[in-house]
């Protein structure tokens, strides 16, 4: 275009050196990778971790400066920052993660670094200490479980296992469960709608909690916990009409009915079942081994509380696996793997692994740090006997890598409300199940390949 | 600098009509004046230039990305998503779930835009009359609306809890049972009631309003025997209209576009998709739900231009229809 370097600006030639600067601004945003804020600086020692607040305290990342000689610059976990980072070539050296849904599909979508290598020539993270529970970071391209490691796990729970509160067991009279033997799913719920207290339409106790971490591991345990399977053997179908998958799925629905607990329709403030157990206003709760951390700060509230097996459905299997396994993972494209790995093992092994052990917010994922668990007290010692005895039943169940645990949380949330408040039956829930998480599981495989 | 010998910048031409020198006439180096004309298009672009670029670079290019992405699976990091044409397009208009939530956005917007007009403009006609402490009332009745979005949802969120909010602790007072507010059916009444809580911002611009209609045109309408009723009626809502039409327009697009309180309102998950009642489940949700949770940037981008483009109609519409009833004081066909 001709142009007079001293005529006026016309507004077609404005709009022109406009769109020139946009494209330029454009390319020069792109070269910079987005750079968000504390991003990697560069080459060298300095390690960029993508957490949540509570993973990492600002404290401990001065600690690890200090010792480790690498500087730490985090970034506020946030999937579409994750997804902006990953696609622009630029990730982050660790990522924070759910072991439990995550592995597959980072794994399958081949942007997750295969962490054999590293482990095999660590002198702090051998694989031989290992707890099994770090096998949710596995994944063989079917099966969650085997193949290459891609992360690890920070803390864990069996996240089937319930805590109660035996003073409300007294208040309504009924015999404590056992903290050794696990009871059915049935009893489980028959003792949370007799434990249930309401006045003037206002649950003043809830009998129980089952809402498990998200409602896709939930019910493929519920499932499991029937002696079947909720995906086929590849993972990219699933089945609500098998006689397991519509046991687990209507005794879900039963709990949601009863509403002995929160769930969808009936929303917990919260969040969490933890201020609602610690206030007094639930009898049960199936958090796990975690909500001890909770617990055993408040001596009145420990000393009534006691820790059970997850319960089975009669004639299925014991299972009781862990539905989170949060942990680190590094990006395939991570520019300081091997500064990353040197924190990885630091936050998983050394000092933040043995404040996390004592801390008795999970149990450890190195089995040489079990002996830190809390077990000062009488209720220590209880909660710890029937966690260890617990550990015998945990096994690993498949997720698949074709939907993130959130979008079956969305699908089946459009769905299941009408089946919780009995508009629709369960089998009628179970075929819009199939049909709705079926059509975005075929969209995942397709992008998967 | 001008050379010796040379012309002046403005010379006499043979009919004496005020010409400029020929540029052959001007050694290498000389600029002409820069005429005030120039001058001010210059200084326009200068200064509109940030807000011109940042428009460019923040509206038009993500637009334009939007709609590339809305012709691709693209889900952020799948290898192998891939361009599809108009096929987001096609599955989004046979797809009930988005038929609903449109349906529903639509039905809240028929509400809760007219309700909060009136209730602002009622708050408007109230604080416009000379009462003591004016002031004070125009301060508390505006104060919601300058309460953060995030404060008001978990305020609502609490205050409406079945087993623990107050509204269901002044039902029991009264012997009713307690409701189930933050689910369905209520949980659309609670989600109208942050909006008409919110009308001071309303408020505020009718007010505004109400103040620039000229005292003179009410005490002729006094004069001539109106009422307080009829002088409104016929004289205030018609010096208002521009407003009012402004303040629907607006309100179309902000409701259509509501998410904030839908997701503050609702069950909060670790990963930020919630359990959200039915009935709440509107158009901005759906978008949410579908780029969030399920990852289809295409199909999410789809949502989204067509929401523009349904915005640019209504609010066609609205204008078209209401040209005959808006009164401006302003020729709004003027150009100049």
């Amino acid at each position: 275009m001709h142009t007079r370097a001293d005529g006026p600006l016309s507004r077609r030639r404005f709009l022109a050196l406009s769109a020139a600067g946009v494209t330029a601004a454009g390319a020069a945003l792109n070269g910079c990778a987005l750079p968000v804020a504390g991003g990697v600086g560069g080459s060298g020692e300095t390690v960029t971790l993508m957490v949540k607040a509570e993973d990492i305290s600002p404290e401990l990342i001065r600690q690890a400066q200090r010792g480790l000689g690498i500087r730490i610059v985090t970034v506020r976990y946030d999937i579409t920052k994750l997804i902006a980072m990953l696609t622009s070539g630029n990730p982050p050296d660790l990522v924070r993660g759910v072991g439990a849904v995550d592995t597959p599909y980072y794994a399958a979508r081949d942007v997750a670094e295969e962490l054999d290598p590293y482990f095999a020539a660590s002198t702090v993270l051998k694989a031989d200490d290992l707890d099994p529970v770090n096998d949710l970071w596995r994944y063989d391209g079917r099966t969650q479980g085997k193949g290459p490691r891609y992360g690890m796990v920070k803390d864990f729970s069996q996240d089937s296992m319930y805590w109660y509160n035996t003073a409300h067991f007294d208040e309504a009279g009924i015999a404590y469960p056992p903290t050794s033997e696990p009871v059915t799913y049935e009893e489980w719920l028959d003792r949370a709608e007799r434990l249930t207290r309401r006045r003037n339409g206002q649950t003043i106790v809830f009998g129980g909690s089952y809402n498990g971490l998200y409602e896709a591991t939930n019910l493929s345990t519920l499932t499991a916990a029937a002696g079947g399977s909720l995906f086929d053997d590849d993972l990219a179908r699933i089945d609500f009409t098998t006689p397991e998958a519509r046991k687990a799925l209507g005794w879900y629905i039963d709990y949601c009915r009863t509403r002995v607990g929160p769930s969808a329709i009936q929303p917990d403030p919260n969040a969490w079942d933890g201020p609602t157990y610690q206030a007094g206003r639930m009898a049960m709760s199936n958090s796990g081994y975690w909500l001890g951390g909770m617990i055993n700060t408040d001596e009145k509230l420990a000393k009534v509380s006691r820790l059970a097996p997850a319960p089975v459905f009669a004639g299925g299997a014991r299972v009781s696996p862990c539905q989170g396994g949060t942990g680190f993972w590094m990006p395939r494209k991570a520019r300081n793997k091997d500064a990353a790995w040197r924190v990885f093992e630091w936050f998983f092994g050394e000092a933040p692994a043995k404040a996390r052990a004592g801390g008795g917010w999970g149990i450890p994922s190195l089995k040489s740090l079990r002996p830190l668990m809390p077990a000062e007290h009488d209720h220590q010692r209880r909660v710890l006997a029937a966690q260890e005895a617990e550990l015998e039943h945990f096994s690993v169940i498949s997720f698949t890598p074709y939907i993130t645990a959130e979008g079956f949380k969305a699908l089946f949330n459009q769905v299941a409300p009408a089946a919780m408040k009995g508009e629709i039956s369960v089998d009628t829930l179970a075929g819009r199940l199939n049909s709705t998480i079926n059509e975005q599981l075929d969209r995942g495989k397709e992008q998967v390949g | 600098m001008r050379a010796e010998g040379t012309p002046s910048a403005a010379t006499r031409g043979a009919t004496g009509v005020r010409v400029a020198p020929a540029a052959a006439a001007r050694p290498a180096g000389d600029r002409p004046p820069t005429s005030m004309s120039t001058r001010r298009h210059r200084a326009f672009y200068m200064f509109a230039s940030p807000w011109i670029i940042g428009f460019l670079l923040l509206t038009i290019v993500p637009m334009v990305y939007a709609l590339w992405l809305s012709l691709t699976t693209y889900d952020g990091i799948s290898p192998h998503w891939r361009f599809i044409g108009l096929a987001n397009y096609r599955e989004l208009f046979a797809d009930p779930v988005t038929w609903d939530a449109l349906g529903r956005a639509g039905l809240f917007a028929l509400t809760s835009v007219p309700l909060s007009i009136v209730a602002g403009l009622g708050l408007a006609v109230l604080i416009n009359r000379p009462l003591r402490a004016r002031a004070l009332f125009r301060t508390l009745l505006y104060l919601p609306a300058v309460v953060p979005p995030v404060g008001a949802g978990l305020a609502f969120k609490s205050l409406f809890d079945q087993n623990s909010g107050a509204a269901n602790g002044v039902l029991n007072i009264f012997g009713i049972d307690a409701l189930g507010w933050l689910a369905d059916p209520y949980a659309r009444y609670v989600l109208l009631m942050t909006v008409l809580w919110a009308a001071g911002n309303v408020m505020i611009i009718s007010l505004a309003g109400l103040q620039d209609v000229p005292r003179e045109l009410h005490e002729a309408a006094r004069i001539d025997g109106a009422g307080a009723w009829r002088t409104f009626r016929s004289v205030t809502v018609p010096l208002l209209s521009p407003v009012l039409l402004f303040q629907t327009v607006t309100g179309v697009i902000a409701s259509v576009q509501t998410i904030m309180p839908l997701l503050l309102a609702a069950e909060p998950t670790t990963g930020g998709v919630t359990a959200i009642p039915q009935s709440n489940y509107m158009y901005m949700m759906h978008v949410f739900a579908e780029y969030f949770a399920l990852g289809r940037y295409g199909y999410a981008s789809a949502l989204l231009w067509v929401l523009f483009v349904l915005i640019l109609v209504v609010t066609g519409l609205i204008f078209r229809f209401t040209s005959g009833v808006v009164f401006y004081n302003v020729d709004p066909e003027a150009k100049k």
